[in-house]
């Protein structure tokens, strides 16, 4: 494949992906006819197939889903049609047989996910050429390489590296090590493990420290944070123990950590799993990055691994209503915190229902889309004036954390009692980011479909809490590649779609489809 | 336009229905169409290319067989050729449609055949038991079971007297009739402060009283020690320190957690501890300390090791060893049945108290 993507019509030739140990050249023995016949074959046929992930991915879809009948006529079809690689037609199921027949075209593609079909095997073929080439397509909306890499190779089985240099150098864990394991529960500190397993499960701070990223034997700090969850990540990924973890370490890490703002957390009590997100975020920013305590609501950037992961950046801008002078304000975030409470006190008393649902969209919206008024000083007037406030995200992180803030101080009849709002709020598996971030104004309809991929969010873990606040109790949902596994302290489940769905969201991990 | 239904045929408008809703039912029924065969190209995909992933394998290794002087750097010499693919030049082209001609699926990295079915649960099957598997085995699906066919010994209302949640455990248990062979109890952890061993369940109470040295908490838990840990000999806090009945503010004392704890879980319920907390000789099973113990790792959940790991692990394959400690810590990490005398700097504490629990029940449904 082309390695320059910015010259996509170089003239160079196609290439097969080259031959790696435990895996065929080719999808079936039809392609590889087709691809060694001869280099222009090759090209012309790589290149057609290209053209039509374009169409497929790129372009409105109602175009590939449209074929001409018998009679000359479009159908358009909601199901897949097969557009054929050998020429510019597309193609029903039914017909495809016919023009096989007539033309001696044997490949086509599916209209709906580019799939490639041999007519001759009458089976879909997943070769991997082509197939690499739809997956990328997919993935970044590129075919280029070296630019963006494909979300899913995080969660792949499979390397690029040269085998060779990685035997050399690495121990291969045995294949029943799968990071699938419990955290036994030390007395009340279920808040800590589900946090805990969405780091565990979060493949940006897998890699970082399966990579060395903090290697416990070369740190001489004591009770350090990030040699236990580098040791927990060796144990949870390495060995082949299906016990649950006792994370003594991360324990007494914690402990011992001087974090003033956190003394809170510091009891035996039951705490709130966000605050030990925050926590562990910032303890292991210290611990990997400049060792500079962020300061919130300033704009902090550092290349540490829990910045790379986690923080991203907002922008607040207030505009006077009297000279319409606007100032803006960046700050980064660790997490976004969405109001749960006056929202639904709004929908109950519109609808009248009692727990009326919302959704993650109607929270972000009244954050990231909504302004709201406020008073402040204007430069420009040299006064107080009225403002209309404007938030909206910057910059996008990798790793989304939101915080559905279901516990609020409310002034009771005698005093501010904490209490849990347990009204549904439904998020969705894929979530797109575009409308909240400062670029959604200026909107043009080519450009829109790019940015829009590049600020798509898949669903990757869920802290839940279930109960009541003071006696409740965290359990969190993470997924494994396409699977989804329910953590209940030292329990490992596995969890349907549906559960994860339908689960009373308190944090929800959010990660990028396409890293950039 | 004028079908009562689409490609699946299964949502389907009455035929007296007006043109409209047959459009609808024929939309409808159309998108479950397209679902269903999402759904089943997923699956095709993942099938079909494990399948050819198994047939390569096969034939690679016939033909590493036929011809000595291959090195691993350079692909065997020789033209071997099966039932499902050919080997030549160093390549491996498929004959065939591997979903026709291989019949099972051979793990990409340890070579050996996956266990396709579970066995236990949902969907179990017996594996033959002449054939060595690939270790990872399918998801178990059972409940009361986590994901390897585990449970634990319900700790039972008195979470610390372990002689009493023994005998209760029948009754308690969400597996009553016999205790399975894979059942677990709790292990013990070193605090690394005072290096005592306590029970995992307890460790943060004690890490409470014994480090708690944050701000407030230190004179808070000093306190407690002075008053409550005079009658007591043992490392664990003293129950006064769960008696105090104070929910309303949170943070302001480490006494209130017996509020927090949860209801589900029966294992972590601590409300009765405070019955029954100054009972806890038993979980001081060792007071070595930590810095000089053997990995007696938990070799008898895991059957024998099956040497041929050549195959890169994606998982810890990024694991460059640019230091020339960090094959120690690995080795350590990978090898895990051997008894290794590597100590790392009193870090093992988890894996080795761990270890512990699971030595007392050796699993026997894996084979």
């Amino acid at each position: 494949m082309a390695t320059r993507p910015t010259t996509p019509a170089s003239p160079k030739n196609a290439k097969i992906k080259s031959p790696s140990p435990g895996c065929p050249v080719f999808g079936c023995e039809h392609v590889q006819i087709l691809l060694c016949q001869s280099q222009e074959v090759m090209n012309s046929s790589i290149a057609h197939y290209k053209m039509i992930l374009r169409g497929i991915f790129d372009t409105t879809p109602i175009l590939s889903q449209t074929s001409t009948n018998q009679e000359g006529r479009p159908v358009t079809s909601l199901t897949s049609n097969y557009l054929c690689l050998q020429c510019p037609v597309t193609l029903s199921e039914e017909d495809r047989l016919k023009h096989g027949t007539e033309k001696l075209h044997r490949f086509y593609v599916d209209s709906r996910t580019g799939a490639l079909y041999c007519q001759i095997c009458d089976d879909l073929v997943w070769d991997p050429t082509l197939e690499e080439l739809r997956v990328r397509k997919i993935g970044t909306g590129t075919f280029s390489t070296n630019r963006k890499r494909k979300h899913d190779e995080l969660f792949a089985e499979s390397s690029k590296e040269d085998p060779r240099i990685i035997s050399a150098n690495t121990t291969v864990a045995s294949c029943r090590a799968s990071g699938l394991r419990g955290i036994y529960n030390a007395g009340a500190t279920c808040y800590q493990n589900v946090v805990l397993q969405s780091f565990l499960h979060n493949p940006l701070l897998r890699n970082f420290y399966l990579s060395d990223g903090h290697q416990s034997s070369e740190c001489s700090i004591s009770h350090c944070l990030s040699c236990a969850m580098d040791d927990m990540f060796q144990d949870f990924y390495a060995l082949e123990s299906t016990n649950g973890y006792t994370a003594a370490n991360i324990l007494s890490g914690f402990w011992i950590s001087e974090k003033k703002a956190f003394e809170n957390l510091v009891t035996t009590k039951e705490q709130d799993a966000h605050e030990f997100f925050q926590f562990l975020a910032e303890e292991l920013h210290e611990r990997n990055g400049d060792g500079k305590r962020p300061q919130s609501g300033s704009e902090h950037t550092c290349n540490c691994i829990i910045h790379q992961t986690f923080y991203g950046k907002m922008q607040t801008t207030t505009t006077c209503q009297n000279c319409h002078n606007s100032t803006h304000a960046v700050q980064s975030f660790l997490d976004l915190s969405l109001g749960v409470d006056t929202l639904a006190q709004r929908r109950a008393k519109k609808t009248g229902q009692k727990l009326p649902a919302l959704t993650l969209g109607d929270c972000l919206d009244e954050e990231y889309v909504k302004s709201d008024k406020c008073e402040y000083r204007c430069h420009k007037c040299a006064s107080i004036q009225q403002a209309r406030r404007h938030t909206s995200i910057k910059r996008l992180p990798n790793v989304l954390s939101i915080q559905l803030k279901r516990f609020e101080f409310k002034q009771g009849k005698h005093d501010r009692a904490a209490s849990k709002i347990d009204n549904p709020v439904s998020f969705p598996l894929q979530l797109n980011m575009l409308p909240y971030t400062n670029r959604a104004r200026n909107r043009d309809s080519r450009e829109n479909l790019e940015l829009e991929r590049s600020c798509t969010y898949d669903l990757l873990s869920v802290v839940v809490h279930v109960g009541e606040i003071e006696t409740g109790h965290y359990v969190s949902y993470c997924r494994v590649g396409d699977q989804w596994f329910k953590f209940n302290d030292h329990k490992v489940e596995l969890a349907r779609v549906s559960d994860v769905l339908g689960a009373q969201a308190y944090l929800l991990f959010y990660i990028i489809r396409s890293l950039a | 336009m004028n079908s009562a239904t689409g490609r699946a045929g299964i949502i389907r408008a009455r035929d007296d229905a007006g043109s409209m809703d047959k459009l609808a039912h024929s939309v409808l029924d159309d998108v479950l169409f397209n679902i269903v065969s999402d759904l089943l190209m997923k699956t095709h995909r993942e099938e079909k290319t494990a399948r050819a992933t198994t047939a390569a394998i096969r034939v690679e290794k016939l033909a590493s067989d036929a011809s000595e002087s291959s090195t691993p750097d350079s692909g065997p010499d020789v033209r071997i050729e099966t039932d499902a693919a050919i080997y030549e030049d160093g390549k491996v082209l498929l004959k065939g449609n591997p979903l026709k001609t291989t019949t099972d699926i051979l793990c990409p990295r340890c070579h050996l055949p996956r266990l396709l079915y579970p066995t236990d649960g949902k969907g179990a099957r017996k594996p033959d038991p002449t054939i060595v598997y690939c270790k990872k085995h399918p998801f178990i699906e059972k409940p009361g079971c986590d994901i390897y066919g585990q449970s634990w010994v319900g700790p039972g209302p008195g979470r610390g007297k372990k002689k009493k949640d023994m005998d209760k455990k029948d009754g308690t248990d969400g597996t009553p009739e016999q205790r399975p062979p894979n059942v677990l109890s709790f292990p013990s952890a070193t605090c690394s402060k005072c290096k005592r061993c306590i029970l995992v369940t307890r460790l943060n109470n004690h890490m409470g009283s014994c480090i708690g040295n944050s701000g407030r908490n230190a004179s808070r838990a000093a306190a407690q020690r002075i008053n409550g840990g005079g009658s007591q000999n043992e490392p664990t806090p003293p129950p006064s320190q769960k008696a105090t009945p104070t929910p309303t503010s949170r943070a302001q004392s480490p006494r209130k957690r017996d509020a927090s704890d949860d209801d589900d879980d029966s294992e972590t319920s601590h409300k009765k501890k405070k019955l029954k907390s100054s009972q806890t000789k038993k979980v001081i099973l060792k007071t070595k300390p930590p810095l000089k113990k053997d990995k007696i790792k938990s070799s008898s959940l895991s059957q024998e090791q099956k040497a041929d790991y050549d195959v890169p692990s994606p998982k810890v394959l990024n694991k460059i060893k640019s230091k020339a400690e960090s094959p120690v810590k690995k080795l350590k990490v990978t090898k895990p049945t051997i008894a290794s005398p590597m100590s790392k700097n009193g870090r093992d504490i988890d894996g080795e108290s761990e270890s512990s629990g699971t030595l007392s029940s050796p699993p026997a449904s894996r084979h």
